[in-house]
Parts: structure tokens; C-alpha cells; sequence
């Protein structure tokens, strides 16, 4: 098994070398850029990369890939709007505790919209119809506008780039959200199951072409990966994305985006 | 509240008897650099849909980046701190290399890019020096997606001198990565050197 020695390694490397040494401090210079990356467990997070490398090559890329394949656009775009209506009401009570009544009643109204006129949230028509773009926020975005620190940056298996805050904030929004309480019984259990594999899907079709590229054209993927991800989740917190940023980027962690408008406002 | 008022005017007339002792540090006006992106734009998306040789688009794309994009500048500000410890032949390479890298990577995508479109957004002033243009970019068949242009003066001309793709900073991650190459190959510039040119020799095959 490629992939239980590749956790083992990873493991051993955790212990062995799972923090990175800081530059002397008379290089001023290293010193400053080591801190601005704000990765002190790099070479844990290396292994992680690695690890998560093994596993989206032999399982996360190809099911991406047959995904498209497979499934048409339009019905893909139907799943997409689906999934991103299932997650208004995080979306909402992050709005909310992000205190901008303005964006939670948008996404209160898109949700009542989606949900009816929009077939389960199939169509987006409060886009479509009602002009009115979606949004997506997490609560470790909400965490942040609070004032908390993200700490080191994470990079793990599957979940991709992270640091504590957004995974707090990941396991926050998954326990919260009311898909998790509401119902019960084997229908239930498995419509949370296909939401949860369809969710994973999506994403990783969604950012296919983005870690192509990064893939293809990086000297260190890693950097690149690390350094996108941070700028975008600054972006995101301050609220400069939405309608300005149609697709979810490098991050293979960002799970359930709303598709939104190309249209700035 | 007289006081800092005076302050701001007194560094205000300060600032401009030290004008003429700065470099050329022009402003840069939203409306000129939105016209320049959008001929810039038109030219380019006009190369990349044309049906000439790959051969000849590829020369047509080099000449419009070389003289729409500041190379050097953008290049320095890429190599950052290494810029310094790299050798005067080094660091003519490097920008040959990163010219080349910028030119062959997009050649190297001519094929995704047939029949791609863009629409100028809005063009606001972002720095004393330079200004932000967005544009819509569509390509057939995938999801339209913003881009976000630089543009600077560059002695007396408007230059791209970096591109936002998602809120994320090109030049920006561009320096993490180019750095984190120099430093895994033992803090030496020859390692990067070395990568560019393999990833060229990679893009020409």
C-alpha cells in the first residue's frame, strides 16, 4: 500500500522534523520572509502535501475527471446550485454574526427563491431572474472578522490549505449547519452521505483546471498553493470577493461555493 | 483639530518640494490605464484567435508582452530579496528567463485560449502610482472569471506590472515561489536559473 507507507513516513517526519528552523536573526531579511509565510510547520506540511498528492492522484483528480466527463454541464451547474442552496443557512448566520444584515437578507431571499421558483435550488434564479448574486461565507471567516488570528498555516490530506482557525471554523459551520439535526433514518443518512461525496466532487472539478495549471507551470507548487490560498482568504474576510470572484480558486479545502455573477458591481 | 490639518498641509508642501528630487514616479490616471488594457486586450485576444502558425502568434504574443508589460521592473520585484545577491550576470539571465517563461506559458496555452472574449469593468486608482483595471474574461464552454490588471507608469508609459487572478497577487506568489526554489537549492540563484530554464525546455517541447 503506496499510501499507508506514505502515512507512515509522514508520520515518522511529523515527529522527526515537524517544525521548521527559523533563519538566525542577523539575517534580517530571511527572517522577515520566513515570518510574512507564516509556516513554521513546513516540513510537516510538506509530507502533508505529499500525502494529499498520493491520494488526489490515484482518487480525488480521476473522479473529478470522469465527473465532468460524464456528467453534462447543465446538470452539473444544477448540482453546483443545489449544493451551494443546502449551505445558505450557514452562509446566513455567519452573515449574521458578521453583522451585515444587508448581505444575510440577500441570502435569505435567495434562499427562499432557490428553494422554490429554483427547484430545490437547482436553478439559480435569484441570480437568473432577480439579479441578485450569491455569496459564500464560513465562520472561520466570521472567526476573523472577530479579530482572531488564523495561527501557522496548515496544509492536510483531502481538507488541502488551512491553518487552526479556518479548520475550527470548517468543524463549526459542519456541526451547525441544520442538515445535521433536521430528520432522521436511512433516507436521511444517505441523502447527508450523496451530499457529502457530490460536495467533494464538485469541488475538486470546480478547481481541476486551477491545479492543472499550478502543476504545470510552478517551480513549487507547495509556495504556490500556500501563497494563493492566504491572499485569497484575506480577499474573502474582507468581503472584496462575491460578485467580483466567480470561481473558488487554488483551494481544494474551500468546500460547497456558490457559482455567482461575472458581472461587477 | 487645526493642528493636524496644518501638519498634513505642512508634509503635503514638503512632499512637493521634494517632488522634483523623486524619481519618475508619475500618477496613474484610471481612464488611461482601463484605454491601455483595453488595446492591450484587443490586440492580444486578436492573436490568440487568429488562425496563423503557432509559430508566428508566438512571435506576435512575445512582441505585444515585451511592450506592454514592465519586464524589469516585475522581474525585480519577483526576485525581491535575492535580487541583491544574484550577480550582474545572474540577474541579466534571470530577467531573460523570466521573459521567456512569461512568454512560452501562454504560448503553451494557445489552445485553451481559442475563442476567448473580455469586457473592461472598472478601473480605480489603487496606489499614488498605479491603478487597478478588472476585466471579464470568457473562454467557450467554461465559467467567465474576473481578472484584475496593474498597471503602472513606467517613464511615461502605462505597464502591466501584475495580474490578480481570485484576489491573489501573480507577482506575489510568484515571489514565495521563486524564493522557496532559491532556498531549497541551498540559498543559491543558479537553482532557479536552472528550474526556469528547465521549465522553458519543459513548454517548448
Amino acid at each position: 500500500m503506496r499510501l499507508r507507507s506514505a502515512l507512515l513516513s509522514a508520520a515518522f517526519l511529523m515527529g522527526l522534523a515537524g517544525c521548521a528552523t527559523p533563519p538566525p536573526a542577523t539575517d534580517r531579511e530571511a527572517l522577515q520572509e520566513f515570518r510574512a509565510n507564516n509556516d513554521p510547520l513546513e516540513p510537516f506540511n510538506r509530507a502533508m502535501f505529499q500525502v494529499n498528492d498520493a491520494i488526489d492522484t490515484v482518487a480525488l483528480r480521476p473522479a473529478a475527471v470522469v465527473y465532468r466527463t460524464v456528467v453534462p454541464p447543465p446538470l452539473r451547474t444544477g448540482i453546483r446550485n443545489a449544493l451551494s442552496n443546502l449551505r445558505a443557512p450557514t452562509v446566513l448566520a455567519n452573515d449574521i454574526l458578521q453583522a451585515q444584515p444587508e448581505r444575510a437578507f440577500r441570502t435569505a431571499a435567495r434562499f427562499v427563491i432557490n428553494s422554490t421558483l429554483g427547484l430545490g435550488g437547482l436553478i439559480d434564479v435569484a441570480e437568473w431572474q432577480f439579479g441578485m448574486p450569491g455569496h459564500t461565507e464560513d465562520f472561520g471567516q466570521t472567526l476573523a472578522v472577530w479579530g482572531l488570528g488564523e495561527g501557522p498555516y496548515l496544509f492536510l490530506p483531502v481538507i488541502g490549505p488551512s491553518n487552526p482557525r479556518d479548520l475550527a471554523g470548517l468543524a463549526v459551520d459542519a456541526v451547525a449547519s441544520p442538515w445535521n439535526w433536521i430528520g432522521q433514518g436511512e433516507v436521511v443518512e444517505a441523502l447527508r452521505w450523496a451530499r457529502f461525496g457530490l460536495t467533494i466532487l464538485d469541488t475538486r472539478e470546480e478547481v481541476l483546471d486551477v491545479l492543472d495549471e499550478v502543476r504545470r507551470t510552478s517551480l513549487d507548487p507547495y509556495t504556490t498553493i500556500r501563497s494563493g490560498y492566504r491572499q485569497r482568504r484575506q480577499t474573502e474576510i474582507a468581503n472584496r470577493t462575491g460578485a467580483e470572484m466567480p470561481v473558488p480558486s487554488t483551494g481544494f479545502g474551500s468546500v460547497g461555493q456558490t457559482p455567482s455573477d461575472p458581472n461587477p458591481r | 483639530m487645526t493642528t493636524p490639518r496644518l501638519s498634513r498641509r505642512t508634509l503635503f508642501g514638503a512632499a512637493l518640494l521634494s517632488l522634483p528630487a523623486l524619481p519618475a514616479l508619475a500618477q496613474m490616471d484610471p481612464a488611461r490605464a482601463a484605454a491601455f488594457i483595453q488595446a492591450t486586450g484587443q490586440e492580444l485576444v486578436g492573436v490568440l484567435n487568429s488562425n496563423a502558425p503557432v509559430e508566428r502568434r508566438r512571435a506576435a504574443v512575445a512582441d505585444i508582452l515585451r511592450r506592454s508589460v514592465d519586464i524589469e521592473g516585475t522581474g525585480r520585484f519577483i526576485l525581491g530579496r535575492w535580487w541583491r545577491a544574484a550577480s550582474p550576470a545572474e540577474q541579466a539571465e534571470f530577467l531573460r528567463l523570466f521573459e521567456e517563461v512569461l512568454i512560452r506559458n501562454l504560448a503553451s496555452r494557445f489552445g485553451e485560449y481559442q475563442g476567448v472574449q473580455f469586457a473592461l469593468g472598472r478601473a480605480q486608482q489603487r496606489t499614488e502610482d498605479d491603478a487597478l483595471v478588472t476585466t471579464i474574461v470568457q473562454r467557450p464552454g467554461s465559467a467567465a472569471f474576473t481578472l484584475d490588471w496593474r498597471v503602472a507608469d513606467v517613464n511615461g508609459q502605462p505597464r502591466i506590472v501584475d495580474l490578480v487572478a481570485e484576489g491573489a497577487s501573480l507577482r506575489l506568489t510568484q515571489r514565495s515561489e521563486y524564493s522557496a526554489v532559491i532556498q531549497r537549492g541551498g540559498n543559491q540563484v543558479a537553482a532557479l536559473l536552472n528550474a526556469m530554464r528547465q521549465q522553458i525546455a519543459q513548454l517548448s517541447r
